[in-house]
C-alpha cells in the first residue's frame, strides 16, 4: 500500500470528529443524489475494509475501519431527504460543533424521555410505576387504581393522567376470563 | 499479500444442500467431490463405529438411520430452545432435540449431545475435505454464506461453526449478494437488480444497485421460516389425508413413516416441477391392523401442486414488496432478476416472479452454484486486498436496546449500509448504583417481546453517584459480518469494557477449542464406499 495514504488514513481518523458528513464525503453541502452516490462510490473504494483486512498494521487498519463507519453513517443522513435538511440546519446554526454526527429524531426522543418521566415525588413515582407493571401485566383494574392514586400527588402530570385514561379504557374493553 | 498457494474456499452453507467453489484461473469453479456430486446434502449421519457421514449419502440414512441422522440443522442453528421453530423441529424430526444450558438446542445422538454449530461445523469439514481432496492440500480460510435475514445469533453460530471446522472465516457473507456478485463479477455493468432467493429453508431478497466494480446493497428483506421445505410439507398433507381417508390410518404419526412420506413428497415436487406431472409411489410405507404390508400411491398434477402452495408463493411476494419499498424503488426500475434457490427452478415461481416484476428473470445463471461461486470470489478477494470490488451491505433488522416497561429503543436501523457505529448516553437508575445491564434486540416491533434477544450485557466499575448523575456511553456497532458489538465507557473517566454479544445460550470460547478438537479428531467416512 502507498505510504501517503497511510499518511492521509491517519490524519483523517484524528480529525473525523470535528468534520461534518459533507467533509467527509468530500461534497459540496448541495450537491445532487448523483454526485452524492459517486463521492459514497468513490470514498468506499478508497477506504471500504475488505481492502486492508490483511494489512499487518493493526492500528492503522483501525483508524480506516473508524473512518469508513463514518462514511456510512454520513451516507445514511445525505441520502434521506428529510434528514439532510435537518442535518443542514443543525451544523450551520451555533451548535454545529455538538452536532456533527447526525441523531435521528432527536424531538421523537425527547418525548420518548418525558413518557418515561416517572413523576417528580417519590410517592407518585411508587404509584405510576406499580401502575406501569400492572399495565404490563395486564392488571388493567390495578393500574387504574394506581395510576388515580398517582394523580393526587401530582394533580398536574399530563403523562399520569394519559395513562390513567389508557388503562380506564383498557379495564372497559377487557374481555378476558380467568 | 498472500502466499502464493494460498486459498480461500466459498462456501454455501444450504439448509437441504451445500456447495463448494475456488477460483481457478480468475474463474469462480464448483468443486464436485470424488464421485462427479456438485451439491451435497447437508445432512450429518453418525455411524455405529463412531465415524460420520456427510452429504448425499448421509440423506439415504435418514429412513435406515433416522434417529442418528441429523438434517435441516440450519432451521434451528442460532435458535432459542424455546423457539417456534425448534418445538416445529421437534414434531417431526425423528432426531433427538434436547435443551442444553441456557436455552439453548442441543441434539442428542445415542450418548452423545451435540450443539447446532457442531453439527453444521461437520457439514463444512466434509466441504472443506473436497477441495483439500481436489488440491491435494490442505486449506484453512474460508468464507461462509448465510441468508440475508440472519439476525445476529444466527450469524454467530454460523461462524461458530467455521471455527469448529478448523477453518478461519474471513466473512459472513449473505447469499443474495453472492449471487449478484457472481452475476456481475467482472462484468463492468450498471445495473439496478433485484435477487429472488428461496432456499431450502428461507427466503430472502435483496435489491442492489451495481456501479461497475461496487455492489451496494439497497435493502434487504426475508423470512427464516419459509422455503423449499415448507412446499414438501404441502404435498406430504395432502399425501397424508388422501391415505388417512382411504385407509383410516394416519402416516404421520409414525416418525418411520413420516420420513418415507417426507422423501416421497420432495421428489414428487421436483417432478411436478420438471414434467408438470409426478407419479407417487412408495412401496411398504406402513401396516394394516392385520400386519400386511401397504403401498403409497398417488398422482400429483401441476394445476393441484399450484394450488397447494400459491399461499406461500404470495408470501414471498409481500416480502418482496418490503424490499422494494426499503430501496425506495418500483419493480419496474430494475433492470434484472437473478433466482437463486433450487425450489425457483419450479414453474409456479417462475411465472410469478416474471408476472410480479413485469419482466424475464435473467437466463444462464445456476440457482444451485450461485452463491458458492460468488462466496469464492470474495474469499480469493479478501485474500490478495486487490479492490478489484466493492461489496457494501446492510444490516437486514433494525438493532435496539430493552428500555422501561418491556420497550425497546431504536439504534440502527435496518438497511443500514454497514460496517457501522451508534453511541448512546445512559445514566444509572438508581443511587449508589454499581452496575448497569443493557439488553440488546433485533426486530421490527418497539415490543421487547416481540423482538429477538441477542443478549445481556453488564457494565460495572464506573464511578458510584447518585441517580442519574453518572453517565455511561454505550457504542453498537455492526461489523462488515452483520455481527453486534457493543462497547460500554464511562465518559468522565474514559474506563471501557468491550464484549461482542453473545448469545445466553451460545458458545463460549472454550466450548468451541473443545468443539474443534473433538471435530478434527471426528474421522469423515466418506463417499458411496461407506453408505
Amino acid at each position: 500500500m502507498d505510504e501517503g495514504f497511510a499518511i492521509e488514513a491517519q490524519a483523517l481518523a484524528q480529525v473525523l470528529d470535528e468534520l461534518d458528513y459533507f467533509q467527509i464525503l468530500k461534497v459540496g453541502q448541495n450537491s445532487s443524489p448523483v454526485d452524492l452516490k459517486a463521492a459514497y462510490y468513490r470514498e468506499s473504494r478508497a477506504y471500504h475494509p475488505d481492502r486492508f483486512l490483511q494489512l499487518p498494521d493493526v492500528e492503522l487498519r483501525e483508524a480506516i475501519g473508524k473512518i469508513y463507519k463514518r462514511i456510512n453513517e454520513a451516507y445514511v443522513c445525505l441520502r434521506d431527504d428529510s434528514k439532510r435538511t435537518k442535518y443542514l440546519t443543525d451544523v450551520s446554526g451555533p451548535d454545529r460543533q455538538k452536532k456533527l454526527r447526525f441523531v435521528e429524531a432527536s424531538e421523537q426522543e425527547l418525548k420518548k424521555e418525558k413518557e418515561q418521566e416517572v413523576g417528580a415525588t417519590p410517592q407518585g413515582r411508587k404509584f405510576f410505576l406499580a401502575g406501569l407493571s400492572d399495565l404490563a401485566a395486564q392488571r388493567f383494574a390495578s393500574a387504574e387504581r394506581n395510576f388515580k392514586m398517582a394523580l393526587t400527588y401530582e394533580p398536574a402530570n399530563v403523562n399520569f393522567k394519559a395513562k390513567r385514561d389508557e388503562a380506564a379504557k383498557l379495564v372497559k374493553s377487557d374481555m378476558s376470563i380467568r | 499479500m498472500a502466499d502464493s498457494g494460498e486459498i480461500a474456499i466459498g462456501i454455501d452453507l444450504g439448509t437441504s444442500y451445500s456447495c463448494v467453489s475456488i477460483l481457478e484461473h480468475g474463474e469462480p469453479a464448483v468443486i464436485p467431490n470424488e464421485w462427479g456430486e456438485r451439491t451435497h446434502a447437508s445432512v450429518v449421519s453418525f455411524l455405529e463405529d463412531g465415524t460420520v457421514l456427510v452429504g448425499n449419502s448421509a440423506k439415504r440414512n435418514i429412513i435406515t438411520n433416522a434417529e442418528n441422522t441429523v438434517y435441516s440443522a440450519k432451521r434451528l442453528i442460532g435458535r432459542f430452545y424455546f423457539s417456534d421453530e425448534v418445538k416445529k423441529a421437534q414434531a417431526v424430526m425423528p432426531y433427538k432435540i434436547i435443551e442444553g444450558d441456557n436455552n439453548s438446542v442441543r441434539i442428542q445422538i445415542r450418548e452423545n449431545v451435540f450443539s447446532l454449530p457442531e453439527i453444521s461445523a461437520l457439514v463444512l469439514k466434509e466441504m472443506k475435505a473436497i477441495v483439500e481432496n481436489y488440491l491435494g492440500h490442505e486449506v484453512k480460510k474460508a468464507v461462509v454464506t448465510v441468508p440475508a435475514y440472519f439476525n445476529d445469533n444466527q450469524r454467530q453460530a454460523t461462524k461458530d461453526a467455521g471455527r469448529i471446522a478448523g477453518l478461519e472465516v474471513l466473512r459472513i457473507l449473505n447469499e443474495p449478494t453472492a449471487a449478484a456478485l457472481a452475476y456481475g463479477f467482472g462484468k463492468e455493468i450498471t445495473q439496478k437488480l433485484a435477487v429472488y432467493d428461496l432456499g431450502g429453508g428461507t427466503f430472502d431478497i435483496s435489491v442492489l444497485e451495481i456501479g461497475k466494480d461496487v455492489f451496494e446493497v439497497l435493502s434487504t428483506a426475508g423470512d427464516t421460516y419459509l422455503g423449499g421445505d415448507d412446499f414438501d410439507d404441502r404435498i406430504m398433507t395432502w399425501l397424508a389425508e388422501g391415505f388417512l381417508k382411504q385407509h383410516g390410518i394416519d402416516l404421520r404419526l409414525n416418525k418411520y413413516c413420516l420420513q418415507m412420506l417426507k422423501e416421497a413428497s420432495e421428489r414428487a415436487k421436483i417432478d411436478v416441477g420438471r414434467d408438470g406431472i409426478a407419479k407417487i409411489h412408495v412401496e411398504g410405507i406402513c401396516q394394516d391392523p392385520n400386519g400386511s404390508v401397504m403401498d403409497l400411491s398417488a398422482t400429483l398434477t401441476e394445476a393441484e401442486f399450484n394450488k397447494m402452495v400459491m399461499d406461500l408463493v404470495q408470501r414471498t411476494f409481500k416480502v418482496c414488496d418490503e424490499a422494494l419499498q426499503g430501496a425506495r424503488m418500483t419493480a419496474n426500475e430494475l433492470d434484472a432478476i437473478i433466482l437463486v434457490g433450487g425450489p425457483t427452478r419450479l414453474p409456479i415461481i417462475r411465472t410469478s416472479v416474471r408476472h410480479y416484476f413485469g419482466r424475464d428473470v435473467m437466463a444462464g445463471i445456476d440457482p444451485d452454484e450461485v452463491v458458492a461461486m460468488g462466496a469464492s470470489i470474495q474469499a480469493n478477494s479478501l485474500l490478495d486486498a486487490k479492490g478489484e470490488h466493492y461489496l457494501l451491505d446492510v444490516t437486514p433488522l433494525t438493532l435496539r436496546v430493552g428500555t422501561v416497561g418491556g420497550y425497546t429503543d431504536k439504534i440502527i436501523d435496518k438497511n443500514t449500509p454497514i460496517p457501522i457505529e451508534r453511541s448512546k448516553s445512559y445514566t444509572t437508575n438508581r443511587d449508589g448504583q454499581e452496575k448497569v445491564k443493557i439488553r440488546v434486540y433485533q426486530g421490527e416491533s418497539n415490543k421487547a417481546a416481540e423482538c429477538e434477544l441477542l443478549g445481556e450485557f453488564e457494565f460495572a466499575g464506573f464511578r458510584i453517584g447518585y441517580r442519574g448523575e453518572v453517565r455511561i456511553e454505550v457504542t453498537f456497532e455492526i461489523d462488515t459480518n452483520g455481527i453486534v458489538n457493543v462497547t460500554a465507557a464511562d465518559v468522565e473517566t474514559g474506563q471501557k469494557t468491550s464484549c461482542t454479544i453473545r448469545l445466553s445460550s451460545g458458545l463460549t470460547e472454550d466450548m468451541i477449542q473443545q468443539a474443534a478438537e473433538k471435530n478434527a479428531r471426528t474421522t469423515l467416512a466418506r463417499g458411496e464406499a461407506a453408505a
